[in-house]
């Protein structure tokens, strides 16, 4: 994007009566990669990008949005925007931030990711489809899957702001199929990274292969309620999908059920829930959030106790306290939102094994389905897919395939009676360790 | 009405088209095809009581795909000029290292019947309109009673231009007219929090709003289904019948059974139906569909995102197993020829086979008389979203509003339930089919993005299914 389009977009929207504006740049490349039994399913690479544009007429905020840089792009923008503001009847003022706070240094772009060629991107598929298959002879074929992707985003306005940053990464996954007698079961395992040479195909391999080999002759438990030991990928489901429950956003619109609990005990004293825009080992880092300001790390859950929400400009405004930068936009086109960065339970100093030994008799769920259906973030209810195995006398026992673990979000939250020691971050961006949550509603045959 | 020239908006003609093929198949690929998508949408929220957000947004992009034997590459890019295309297809062909071996061939323009034409387009209706509409639905859910704590309206509209040409000589457009609102409504008691919602949607322009969809009943409905909810206790945990109503409770056979006959998990040897045409794979009852020319259903199409011309596909026949959904290169895998299902999200994504409006036929048996005859278990009135791993056939849906049913009649309401089974299992253990066949919306998520579907069915009874639910 030239620097000199988002100038002229500026100007012309000035001249247009808009009184103050911004743009949002985005800027993308991405390369992606899924292989079967050697087969190349589907292979993409692409450079796009779009621009979001907002701006403040007679005090409200419009949005409008492009891909297309053709000549009719800067009177779209500026038409849309004063037609969005206009029919606007937001009064809670949205602001744009005038960029005076240094944001800090982050480097999250490494060039190994960008100098690596498609044909050792392959070749890394090649490596984990021969290295599951030689994990067990039951695994069958399924997906190997390679993406690199890099991207740049820029924020300059009319009140100061102009800043930007690049991040890059790369992801190895694989979700081999393992076949016996009539049984089939999948296992995945992904792997991020910010550096190519950290991605290992061999350990992705054989974990998903593990799992998948795992999961074979799994049958369901007996209905009931059981002593059950979260999985730490299983965790970071389940916080994603409700992590909207600490947004400030979603509590003044009367949607989180801890609107007014700050300060009380909301969780059991085993729990510290933070978000740390800043750490390199986890793939929500950013200098700064969606409206250019300054990131920083919040302690939003300590010892049980509930410190603060998530918070933009406009959220900050309302509740009168101070933005945690997690102003938050899906996409370049998106109106700006609340969304966590890194945001983790602090792990615990039990291993998994004393996890499992002090349940004694009772599961542990490896894997959920459904979050998207079977989970509310607006009763906190959840009623999701499972499989796992089950703990007999504190040790693993048998797998277990076609339960369905049932709860309440709010209610497990003080369940928690501990947290083991490794804490991970499956999807990138959110984290947990396993933990031991109590008991937990469970139907099987 | 025929529709081939009746947009032009930044698409490019068959001489581009031509050369840009040709330089993607100057390695070796065997088939070439450019998908060019122009795209507005507008998108209005309401919420607090007031209309907070209006937004805008214009999609413009291209992807090529190349096809080299069974392999396939795809790039894509905003750059739509003759060297942002030729950019584009030097990419892809950069992915295959062989000799040329084709040409594109002479362009034919393809023209088709508009099947599902559009009254009122929604860039030239007054936002203002568009408002009204929300703010009736939210008044009338706001009205249902003191405990809807927060309601919130949203709605959609999109205007969709694609052209796709391929090396084949295939050079067609087609315009796609979308329109969507939602309702969810919020109840709660200090305490606890509920919600119920509605999302009609259609391939229709703003047309839709005034003549089939009432906002007013609409958030009627919502509010209600959220108030009910919130008085409703826990749902039962175990192995129960349960009958499952109409409309979204079609998104049982979408999950248990339509992603596991799409070619994208058949060709590839990931679906528990693999080699099962031909054969009885569910209860004789069962007759399903998947039909992408019903006139100006959400799932609908003139032509699918590969060109070919849409389809009525019978996929089961009282109970055998007649057809598949096939997109062009999972065909070719599977040495069958393509059902017009190809469809992707937007040029960011190289097309595979989904599902259109994907229902369950009507059957004869009486609602009443299922119930009747059921003895314990759960009655599925309305359902909410679900998933599926195709390999397995394990799937999942959440219950969103549920009544329990003793003795052979329906009781108190209950809440927080899903169901969970294998598809193969559950097909045969259909035991009821009804007759009141309807629809429902919804966006369908895979391999190649979020596609506008409908699901749909009557009445159903499964015999014995597992209930997750939390007492």
């Amino acid at each position: 994007m030239e620097q000199a389009f988002i100038e002229k977009l500026l100007a012309e929207a000035e001249k247009a009566g808009i009184e103050a504006a911004e743009a949002y740049v985005v800027e993308k490349e991405s390369f992606s990669a899924i292989t079967n039994a050697g087969q190349i399913i589907d292979y993409k690479s692409n450079v796009t990008g779009g621009l979001g544009f907002r701006g403040l007429k007679n005090g409200r905020m419009g949005y409008a949005a492009t891909e297309a840089y053709d000549d009719d792009a800067i009177r779209q923008l500026i038409k849309g925007v004063i037609e969005s503001a206009e029919l606007s009847e937001d009064t809670d003022e949205e602001l744009l931030y005038h960029g005076g706070d240094e944001a800090p240094e982050l480097n999250l772009y490494d060039s190994s990711i960008d100098q690596a060629k498609p044909e050792e991107k392959m070749a890394l598929l090649e490596r984990m489809e021969a290295a599951a298959k030689a994990y067990d002879s039951r695994v069958d074929n399924g997906y190997s899957i390679v993406e690199t992707g890099k991207h740049t985003i820029r924020i300059m306005n009319s009140v100061g702001l102009n800043r930007s940053f690049t991040e890059n990464l790369c992801v190895l996954a694989a979700e081999p199929t393992a076949k016996e007698n009539g049984f089939v079961a999948t296992g995945s395992y992904q792997q991020f990274a910010h550096c190519f040479d950290a991605l290992n195909p061999e350990r992705v391999a054989q974990e998903a292969a593990k799992r998948a080999v795992d999961g074979l002759h799994a049958a369901p438990v007996p209905s009931g309620n059981y002593r059950v030991v979260l999985f730490n990928e299983v965790m970071c489901s389940l916080l994603g999908v409700f992590s909207t429950i600490f947004s400030a956003e979603t509590a003044q619109k009367g949607l989180s059920l801890l609107t007014g609990k700050l300060g009380t005990t909301v969780a059991a004293p085993c729990v510290t829930l933070v978000d740390d825009p800043l750490r390199t080992d986890a793939l929500g880092s950013r200098p700064f959030d969606a409206e250019g300001v300054p990131s920083k790390a919040h302690t939003l859950i300590d010892k049980g106790q509930f410190r603060t929400f998530l918070h933009n400009l406009k959220t900050a405004r309302k509740d009168g306290v101070e933005t945690t930068a997690n102003a938050d936009k899906a996409g370049y086109a998106a109106t700006v939102h609340v969304a966590p960065s890194n945001l983790f339970f602090d792990q615990g100093d039990k291993s998994f094994d004393q996890l499992l030994a002090a349940v004694n008799d009772g599961l542990v769920i490896t894997e959920v389905s459904g979050l998207h259906a079977g989970a509310n973030q607006v009763s906190g209810d959840f009623s999701l897919l499972a499989s796992g195995y089950t703990i007999s006398g504190g040790k693993r026992a048998k797998p277990v395939e076609q339960i369905t673990v049932a709860g309440n979000y709010y209610e497990l939250l003080k369940s928690i009676r501990a947290f083991g020691n490794d804490l991970c971050f499956p999807d990138g961006s959110i984290g947990s360790p396993s933990a031991d949550v109590g008991e937990l509603s469970v139907s099987g045959k | 009405m025929v529709n081939g020239e009746r947009t032009d908006r930044k698409m490019i003609d068959q001489k581009l088209a031509t050369d840009v093929l040709d330089a993607a198949l100057s390695t070796g690929g065997d088939f070439a095809e450019i998908f060019l998508e122009d795209r507005r949408n507008h998108s209005l929220i309401l919420q607090n009581n007031r209309l907070e957000t209006v937004n805008s947004n214009r999609l413009h992009g291209a992807g090529i795909r190349l096809y080299h034997g069974l392999s396939a590459v795809y790039a894509y890019t905003n750059a739509t000029d003759r060297d942002g295309l030729l950019r584009c297809a030097k990419e892809v062909a950069s992915a295959i290292r062989d000799e040329r071996k084709e040409t594109c061939r002479a362009m034919h323009s393809a023209t088709h019947a508009d099947i599902h034409p559009v009254q009122m387009r929604p860039s030239d209706t007054d936002a203002r309109k568009k408002a009204e509409v929300l703010r009736a639905a939210n008044a009338s859910a706001r009205a249902t009673g003191a405990e809807i704590s927060q309601v919130i309206c949203g709605y959609n509209d999109s205007e969709q231009d694609v052209l796709i040409a391929n090396s084949d000589g295939l050079f067609v457009k087609d315009t796609r007219v979308y329109s969507r609102m939602s309702c969810r409504a919020i109840a709660a008691n200090g305490t606890e929090n509920q919600e119920a919602y509605e999302t009609p949607g259609a391939l229709r322009g703003f047309e839709y709003f005034v003549t089939s969809v009432d906002p007013a009943a609409l958030g009627k409905r919502a509010g209600e289904g959220a108030i009910l909810m919130l008085h409703a206790p826990v749902c039962p945990s175990g192995v129960m019948p349960v009958v499952i109503g109409n409309g979204f409770g079609g998104v049982i056979f979408h999950e248990a059974c339509g992603h596991s006959l799409e070619a994208t998990s058949v060709a590839v040897g990931m679906s528990e139906f693999c080699g099962k045409l031909g054969q009885q794979i569910a209860d004789p009852r069962v007759t399903a569909i998947d039909d992408g020319t019903i006139p100006n259903e959400w799932g609908s199409e003139n032509v699918d995102d590969e060109g070919t011309p849409t389809t009525r596909l019978v996929l089961i026949e009282n109970g055998i197993l007649k057809n598949y959904m096939i997109d062009r290169l999972n065909g070719k895998r599977m040495g069958m020829e393509p059902t017009g299902s190809a469809r992707r999200q937007s040029y960011a994504f190289a097309p595979t086979s989904r599902m259109r409006n994907t229902y369950i036929a009507p059957g004869n048996d009486d609602d009443d008389e299922m119930i009747a005859t059921m003895g314990n278990g759960l009655f599925a009135a309305k359902m909410g979203g679900g998933s599926v791993n195709p390999a397995t056939g394990e799937f999942n849906f959440a219950v969103s509003e549920g009544y329990l049913v003793k003795d052979g009649k329906i009781t108190t309401p209950v809440r927080g339930a899903s169901l969970i089974g294998k598809g193969a299992e559950i097909l045969m253990q259909i035991d009821r089919v009804g007759k009141n066949m309807t629809m429902a919306q919804g966006m369908c998520g895979s391999l190649s993005g979020s596609v506008p579907t409908n699901v749909g069915q009557p009445w159903i009874r499964v015999k014995s299914i597992t209930v997750g639910g939390r007492s």
